[in-house]
């Protein structure tokens, strides 16, 4: 009579088995280096404290009201504060770094939208008159800033459903262009 | 108890595994981009908006007006300007591979001097260090300096050379490279400079005796433009096209009639034309009275021999051209003094000569090619010790001359050597000092286009980008070094280039984009990409008009039949025009267009012959000139002459970055330093023997050679 363990399928099925978990093990080392690197912002960059001072969201991204993209601060700009202000701060000699280096700080984007949607700010800012925290939630709050919603479509069809306009809002055109 | 694993449980056992896979899988990173901002930014640049900037290519001398696509400072994509009268809105690909020239990776980072030349052994140099020795230098040498340019230089660049030039009394700089070399810019200019313009749009007959109009000869988009209309004339007119050559070129490859000629006939051809034309009375009493003038008495039976075209061909061909309204004959670059001279003469019986207009302000420069005996009396002059300072800039003359010329040797002894170029070239690399240019999307300057149109133009040149390395512009270090050469200072006063074009450009009659005001005629001159009038007055100036019999003494070939028995057809590569293109990996990469070969050299060569000399294709072959050897794969083409073999140029570089070093060869190294008719280098008269190496190389390239080349070799097609 041949034991269990002499059957090939036996030992088919446990070396897929173990497979399987060096497969596992491989996406969940994956997953944490990738939310790792996510959540590592170059510059731990404080926005509750320049917000506190009283510096508006379009000091720094200043295109919102006139480009498609809100823009990201030039090194120069933070800079030009930063010269002189909190110069003993661990992250602003990080910032500063970056500036005696001429280099631009590889900032990580918090949303991203598909390639294939089409989303201006001017549009939602100057002709909707939105302001950011409709969207981005309460960034003056944050720290480093974190995604609150998921820009997904039915979060977005959720507002444009709600306009007057709404039967102009919702036409695929209007973001798949 | 035997335990066996069921059909059912091995598909559970597998979806398990998959969902697993899938479930760890869907954990997979999302691709987070970095989100880069200037560190300094441009005060108009908007997030996430295009901006397009206009400026003028300088690919190639044509002078093509461009625009830009700028993304967060970064140049993404050129286009032709619409606005601008010789393109039209239209860019080849040389054109629209510039980006490759600004983005090189192997671009010199700032200046570099070398203690043993040829060391490659660069060291890097503070500017300041640079143009300090590049000024004592060039006070020492003072008269005894030499400055040679290439023929796309920008027009404000060759005025203030010639002004230093000047200044320390050194002769006039020579302006001479590989490009106005094979276009035969030399014999086609006029003492001015200006290039003649050929009317193809107009013209219902046009007969090419060897031009590549379509390719890289004189401007291959305008070319390309005005072949559109001269096929597409209103009421259903096309005009009728004649291509002669001997080996088949785009431009022969779109005709209505290829006649594959003996290479070097072509002037015979032209002036046995203008005979039958006198002879026979052919369009009219006006055209047969100037053939007549124009006409030399020739054997018209001897023409047809040496040809190989037919006593009935040639009055064909005549007759074509004398009935056309508007018949056009245009000479190639291949074609010497004498025979270009028939050419055109051509065209002063029909009346359809024409030149480019000249400059609309005296003060603007037109580069113009020099001799190539020029070069040779600068090569002369290097040997004997008489130069002690080169400078140059825009040519690379170690890679654009022939082994032959003695330029390497001569080189050596001259103590001091300067180039300018962005890239280290040939040329670059046997300088003791590179001051590297900017590339010319990242420099100011302006282009007086040649040739042009039925309106003068002037391209305007400008930054689009900011500067990627530490090159500065060479117009700005002449400036500076000319602060401190008394006679230079006065004669170039301007803090920097700008202020020196500002001047210039504000000066221009009133143009297309209007405006008044320096500061609004500059701006709208940058904005729509130069200055042209608004509507062409008149036709352009006529081109010059014989008055004698013109004489095509047969070509004289180098090196004797017996030993070299068959003819060399050098051609400038559609990509790579004369190897400036080399470094640009689109442009290697893009297949030529009649062969759809890539990356290397080959030897085209016509199926019968190859059968005759047991070559198929793939197989490398030595070719021998009298000058020197070559080797390279034969590439098996039917539309070539069965006496004559190919090659392209653009290849063998042994510096120039990357993308060009160590690909194929350079053909130049089977022409010779000889001269011919009208004092160009004699480039085209070669011929050259073939030899087996025994070796074989597997070709890749992008067409389907199954079934295309069986046939020919029996019908002996074409000859």
């Amino acid at each position: 009579m041949h034991s269990r363990f002499e059957s090939p399928w036996t030992w088919r099925l446990l070396g897929g088995v173990v497979l399987l978990l060096i497969l596992q093990g491989a996406g969940i080392l994956l997953w944490i280096s990738s939310s790792r690197a996510e959540s590592e912002a170059p510059v731990k960059f404080n926005h509750r404290a320049m917000v506190q001072v009283g510096i508006t969201c379009l000091f720094c991204h200043a295109d919102a009201t006139r480009a498609p993209a809100a823009g990201m601060p030039s090194v120069q700009l933070c800079m030009g504060c930063h010269s002189t202000i909190a110069t003993d701060s661990p992250e602003i000699q990080e910032l500063a770094g970056f500036w005696q280096r001429q280099e631009p700080v590889p900032w990580r984007r918090r949303y991203q939208l598909p390639r294939f949607v089409y989303f201006s700010h001017r549009v939602h800012v100057v002709a909707g008159g939105f302001n950011c925290e409709r969207c981005h939630g309460d960034v003056g709050e944050m720290t480093v800033a974190e995604p609150v919603v998921d820009l997904n479509m039915g979060w977005c069809l959720g507002c444009h459903d709600q306009q007057p306009n709404s039967h102009q809002l919702t036409d695929c055109v209007v973001c798949h262009q | 108890m035997r335990s066996r694993v069921t059909r059912r449980d091995f598909l559970k056992i597998g979806a398990a595994g998959v969902a697993s896979a899938v479930l760890t899988g869907c954990q997979s990173p999302r691709r987070w981009v970095a989100l880069e901002p200037y560190v300094r930014p441009p005060e108009e640049q908007l997030a996430g908006v295009a901006t397009w900037f206009a400026s003028t290519c300088r690919q190639c001398p044509a002078g093509c007006g461009i625009v830009v696509r700028i993304m967060n400072g970064r140049a993404l994509k050129i286009e032709g300007n619409p606005e601008h009268p010789l393109n039209r809105g239209k860019l080849c690909a040389r054109g629209q591979a510039g980006l490759q020239l600004l983005y090189n990776p192997d671009r010199l980072r700032g200046p570099v001097g070398q203690a043993q030349r040829g060391s490659r052994a660069f060291q890097s140099l503070e500017w300041n260090e640079a143009v300090n020795r590049l000024y004592t230098q060039l006070s020492d040498a003072g008269a005894n300096s030499a400055i040679w340019l290439g023929s796309a230089t920008s027009g404000h660049l060759h005025d203030l050379f010639q002004r230093l030039a000047a200044a320390v009394g050194a002769p006039a700089p020579l302006v001479y490279d590989l490009y106005g070399a094979l276009s035969g810019y030399r014999e086609l200019a006029g003492d001015d400079g200006a290039l003649p313009v050929f009317d193809l749009g107009g013209s219902d007959v046009a007969v090419s005796f060897g031009a590549n109009l379509l390719g890289p000869w004189l401007s291959a988009v305008r070319y390309g433009v005005e072949y559109g209309e001269f096929r597409s004339q209103p009421l259903g007119k096309r005009g009728y096209l004649v291509q002669m050559e001997p080996r088949m070129s785009i431009t022969g490859a779109v005709a209505d009639r290829w006649l594959p000629i003996r290479p070097g006939t072509e002037g015979q051809v032209a002036a046995a034309v203008l005979q039958i034309i006198a002879s026979n009375g052919l369009g009219g009493e006006e055209r047969a009275s100037r053939a007549s003038a124009l006409a030399a008495q020739i054997d018209l039976g001897q023409v047809a021999t040496t040809s190989e075209l037919s006593l009935a061909q040639l009055e064909d061909l005549a007759r074509i051209f004398a009935a056309a309204e508007h018949p056009l004959a245009i000479p190639g670059g291949h074609l010497d003094g004498q025979a270009m001279a028939a050419v055109r003469a051509l065209n002063a019986v029909a009346g359809t000569a024409q030149m480019s207009p000249d400059p609309p302000l005296p003060a603007l420069v037109r580069s113009r090619i020099s001799p190539y005996s020029d070069v040779l009396d600068l090569v002369d002059r290097m040997r004997a010790g008489d130069v002690q300072m080169l400078l140059i800039h825009g040519a690379n003359p170690a890679y654009d001359l022939p082994p032959g010329s003695g330029f390497s040797d001569a080189l050596s002894n001259v103590p001091t050597v300067v180039s300018f170029a962005p890239l280290v070239d040939e040329t670059a690399v046997q300088a003791d000092l590179v001051l590297p240019d900017r590339t010319y999307l990242e420099s100011w300057g302006y282009e007086v286009v040649s040739p042009a149109t039925s309106r003068p133009i002037v391209g305007s040149q400008q930054p689009v980008v900011t500067p990627v390395f530490d090159a500065r512009s060479t117009a700005d270090v002449l400036l500076a070094v000319a602060q401190g050469i008394p006679a230079a200072a006065a004669s170039m006063p301007w803090p920097d280039e700008v202020a020196f074009l500002k001047e210039l450009i504000t000066g221009l009659p009133p143009g297309a984009a209007g405006g008044s005001g320096t500061e609004v005629l500059w701006a709208r001159f940058l904005q729509h990409g130069g200055w042209w009038p608004a509507s062409a007055a008149g036709s352009p100036p006529p081109g010059p008009a014989p008055s004698q019999p013109i004489e095509v003494p047969a070509l004289q070939y180098q090196g004797q039949e017996d030993q070299y028995p068959y003819f060399l057809h050098l051609y400038m590569s559609d990509m790579l025009s004369d190897g400036r293109g080399a470094s640009q990996p689109w442009l290697q990469g893009s297949p030529d267009p009649m062969t759809t070969m890539a990356w290397q050299t080959w030897v085209e060569m016509h199926p019968a012959t190859a059968q005759g000399l047991g070559i198929e294709d793939g197989d490398v072959v030595r070719l021998t000139s009298p000058y020197g050897t070559l080797e390279a794969p034969v590439y098996v083409y039917a539309a070539i002459r069965h006496d004559t073999v190919a090659v392209p140029t653009g290849q063998g570089h042994t510096d120039l970055g990357r993308y060009a070093q160590g690909r194929g060869d350079n053909p130049l190294a089977l022409v010779g330093a000889e001269t011919r008719s009208g004092g160009s280098l004699a480039w085209s008269n070669l011929r050259v023997r073939i030899e087996p190496t025994g070796q074989s190389v597997a070709m890749a390239r992008f067409e389907n050679r199954v079934g295309v080349t069986e046939g020919f070799i029996n019908q002996g097609f074409p000859r």
